[in-house]
């Protein structure tokens, strides 16, 4: 294995909705991956992801996301809760993968206007994500009353979630590497 | 037509180096064209994925 590579880790941002706040938890998430040593990330906005809705699945796979998910790691899925549940555009968009994914670490913030910061959506991503072969984490981001985390201009007021985050992502990049290692070292055989 | 393992070594097309074996996946499909390639024991395709230990590149392939 070369050492030397950096991890790839980017952030989807698993809404098209207008004036989500998950915008803002997504940035805050990058920016905080941006700082960590031998980490590379981006963020990935499904709202511009031109995918089709006439077809669904591996059929519709976008070159520019395949490619993404291929050169990555791990993944943040940042989801908003919308009753109970996660964004239909946001399955269908990880749903058009499916290669590109198998061994690879996950982590999910979740996003919600409520008190229960996306705990329900994030239970419910958990047996999709396995099913696509990603290796969950046993961290989670919630942003609880996210109204009242955020500005309206994405700036931060509870910085007590920069601790939550250091200690996801610190997770997050330890079950990268080692499922780097596995897929790169560890034969099936 | 039950599958039969493949047993020759994936090479990654950019580094010319053997990849990885490092996954099976059961995979179901509903396309005529891979009903002779499924297990019948296990009721679908096996997918392997292997992984270039140079580059990181993922391939797969049936079983």
């Amino acid at each position: 294995m070369e050492a030397s590579r950096a991890l790839f880790i980017p952030v989807i941002l698993g809404t098209a909705r207008v004036g989500r706040m998950s915008l803002h938890a997504a940035r805050l998430v990058t920016g905080e991956l941006s700082k960590c040593v031998g980490v590379e990330t981006d963020l990935i906005d499904i709202a511009k992801l031109p995918l089709p809705t006439n077809d669904a699945g591996e059929a519709i796979k976008q070159a520019d996301f395949s490619a993404n998910m291929s050169k990555a790691d791990a993944l943040v899925v940042v989801s908003p809760e919308y009753n109970h549940g996660y964004s239909g555009l946001l399955k269908h968009v990880l749903d058009s993968c499916l290669k590109e994914y198998i061994h690879k670490a996950v982590g999910i913030v979740g996003v919600s206007a409520g008190p229960f910061g996306g705990t329900r959506v994030i239970q419910n991503l958990l047996p999709v994500m396995r099913e696509l072969g990603l290796v969950t984490i046993f961290w989670d981001v919630n942003f609880s009353s996210v109204q009242k985390v955020f500005t309206e201009d994405g700036r931060l007021l509870d910085e007590s979630y920069i601790r939550r985050i250091d200690k996801f992502l610190k997770e997050l990049i330890w079950m990268a590497k080692t499922l780097r290692q596995g897929r790169e070292q560890i034969s099936l055989d | 037509m039950a599958a039969v393992a493949n047993t020759d070594k994936m090479i990654c097309p950019s580094c010319r180096v053997e990849m990885n074996h490092h996954c099976d996946k059961l995979v179901y499909t509903s396309h005529p064209q891979d009903a002779g390639q499924s297990d019948p024991n296990l009721g679908g395709i096996i997918e392997e994925f292997h992984t270039c230990p140079k580059c990181g590149g993922g391939a797969s392939r049936h079983a």
